[in-house]
């Protein structure tokens, strides 16, 4: 503890977590609730200054590997101008197309594969929103159900590797990001399972639409020509395990990968459309990662005032075990996930909560991946939940309309998050099959 | 004014683009220096792209202002378009003193990086630096924009709601 500071930790936290939720009432931007709720304490405190918002955030952006968050991004906008999207798209209607709620269950499962190359839930939420949802309104399925299906479906770009988040985490927490990423593997299967579920669940007492089945020569064709699109996640995954490059280097192979297969296989984009991909992604990641600074600096100061030591002090005394203490993490990380950017409750409560973790004899990578599918489905949960205010905003509705079919959907994904912390080896089968290494 | 703001707007969205696009390369050529003796290994790639890196992240969160893209937390989802409007003058307003700040201690800070280089490519580092009064003095711009507009929508008797509750849908229903 800092003996000299004029502010006791509990002082601290108070006017730290006091300004930024009076701020965030008042509808201050994120970014900027977290700069300014720093302010006073940096300015009562006579050993800081305001100069450590500035080392703070330059110290976070002089990063190699966020690096890659622009660049995962940009290989999602590629996906959509490039003509993979619609390819994927194909090939999704041709496997699922027959079952009840043929175009929701293609919703699903193009965002599978659209996790395996892109790791934005939000650009999935954002392209997916404009394919899916007017489209399945003319359907007649319900609006508020293909908004809500359209979002809950986008999260699993975060679960499913590449992702944006384990990138971040694996650069905030000091984790193997090839382990994490074979981690999400199957943890991110089982939430698509589980949605395509729902979606049978909810077509069948609703009526909603099938197509006709595709025949054989169709799901060959059409899987044939998204073999060069289906390549990325292999490329991505393998390379880094395989030690060719790394995290940050391979999302930048996955955007030279899609913009040539965009430019030069399929053909489908122009300069016009590449310079608006650019224009997008700057725009989008610069936001996301302007953010990232500012709650670097919060969580800066909560660890000078060892606040997360004083949270922990009490919890430890619970002695939870492995299952309670993932319980714990997972509700933390929900509750966070409300009200939070993914990236900043990474940076703010996952340094907290990880010598919790460690104490009760949690795998690194078992607490990642509790960590990401919950902070995942704080993607859709409201107030801030981005992925469904931007499915929201493209049906041009409240955001409220849709929460109840968002909730509904929700308790499947949730008795997989379940699934993960009572059997924690689960998630950790294929990175021990595969490079058990990774897992020390 | 206006005219001006539109200009200022346009031609970060253009460096911000180049920043985008020049990021690849270092990172590209770092990959293939290390399989191939064609290409020499550069020891300030890394930097190099950390530093467009910096640029990149500080033009997104200039134009995000003016885009109105920084994300905020809507915690009364049903205000009237007036208190929606006054409310937007409030978060503005504070918003406004993190400007100041940035712009303020920014100064100092590319003061402080005055003499400095880089350790690898030995790039001046107030290059870098100048980022932050410059990130300020545009959002200083793009708030003051918003205040007018904001201020008139505050004003105005007729204000309709234009986002958000009580908008027609995409299935060109209402949804209160």
């Amino acid at each position: 503890m800092n003996s000299a500071a004029v502010l006791s930790s509990g002082g601290a936290a108070w006017v730290l977590f006091g300004t930024f939720f009076l701020l965030l009432v008042l509808r201050v931007p994120v970014a900027f609730a977290l700069g300014l709720a720093s302010l006073p304490v940096l300015i009562i405190e006579p050993r800081l200054s305001p100069m450590v918002i500035f080392n703070e955030m330059f110290k976070s952006y002089n990063s190699f590997i966020l690096l890659s968050v622009p660049f995962f991004l940009l290989t999602a906008n590629l996906m959509n101008v490039g003509g993979i999207t619609d390819r994927l798209m194909r090939m999704s209607r041709a496997l699922v197309g027959h079952f009840p709620g043929g175009l929701a269950q293609i919703n699903v499962l193009l965002s599978v594969f659209f996790a395996g190359i892109s790791g934005s839930s939000t650009a999935d939420a954002a392209s997916q929103g404009k394919l899916f949802i007017e489209a399945q309104v003319k359907e007649g399925y319900d609006l508020s159900f293909s908004i809500a299906i359209t979002a809950v479906s986008a999260v699993l770009a975060v679960i499913i590797p590449p992702s944006i988040l384990m990138v971040v985490w694996g650069g905030v927490i000091s984790t193997s990001i090839g382990a994490m990423y074979l981690a999400g593997v199957l943890p991110g299967l089982l939430i698509g399972l589980a949605q395509m579920a729902t979606v049978h669940a909810y077509a069948k007492r609703r009526n909603y639409p099938v197509y006709p089945r595709s025949t054989f020569k169709e799901i060959i064709k059409s899987t044939f020509t998204s073999i060069p699109a289906l390549m990325t996640p292999l490329i991505i995954v393998g390379g880094i395990l395989a030690g060719w490059f790394t995290a940050t280097e391979s999302a930048a192979i996955a955007v030279l990968y899609a913009a040539s297969l965009s430019l030069f296989y399929y053909r489908e984009m122009n300069l016009k459309q590449l310079y608006h991909a650019i224009v997008e992604t700057g725009k989008l990641s610069g936001v996301a990662l302007f953010c990232v600074g500012t709650a670097s600096v919060f969580g800066w100061l909560l660890a000078y005032y060892q606040i997360p030591k004083a949270v922990l002090a009490g919890v430890q005394g619970w002695d939870l075990g492995i299952m309670g203490t993932g319980f714990l993490i997972a509700a933390a990380f929900l509750v966070v996930g409300c009200f939070l950017d993914a990236i900043p409750a990474i940076i703010i409560v996952g340094t907290t909560l990880q010598p919790l973790a460690a104490a009760a004899g949690m795998h690194p990578v078992s607490f990642a991946i509790i960590g990401i599918v919950a902070l995942a489905f704080g993607l859709v949960t409201p107030p801030y939940g981005m992925c469904l205010m931007i499915s929201c905003a493209v049906a041009k509705v409240p955001l409220k309309y849709a929460i109840k079919d968002t909730m509904i959907m929700l308790v499947p994904m949730l008795s997989v998050l379940v699934l993960i912390i009572v059997f924690p080896e689960l998630p950790l089968l294929l990175p021990r099959w595969f490079s058990p290494d990774l897992l020390k | 004014m206006t005219r001006f703001l539109d200009r200022w707007y346009q031609l970060l969205t253009w460096i911000m683009a180049v920043t985008v696009a020049v990021l690849i390369i270092p990172v590209t050529l770092q990959i293939f220096s290390r399989y191939t003796s064609l290409i020499p290994s550069y020891i300030w790639t890394e930097e190099m792209s950390r530093f467009f890196f910096v640029w990149m992240v500080m033009l997104g969160a200039m134009i995000g202002v003016r885009d109105r893209l920084h994300f905020d937390v809507d915690v009364f989802p049903d205000l009237s378009p007036h208190k929606n409007a006054f409310l937007r003058l409030v978060a503005n307003a504070l918003t406004l003193i993190f400007t100041a700040v940035v712009i303020w201690w920014g100064v100092e800070f590319t003061r402080f990086g005055w003499n400095q280089t880089s350790e690898l490519a030995d790039l001046p580092m107030w290059l870098i630096f100048i980022a932050w009064p410059l990130t300020g003095l545009s959002w200083l711009l793009f708030q003051v924009d918003h205040f007018r507009s904001d201020w008139r929508d505050f004003k105005n008797p007729n204000l309709k709601r234009t986002t958000a509750a009580g908008a027609v849908g995409i299935d060109g229903e209402k949804h209160e």
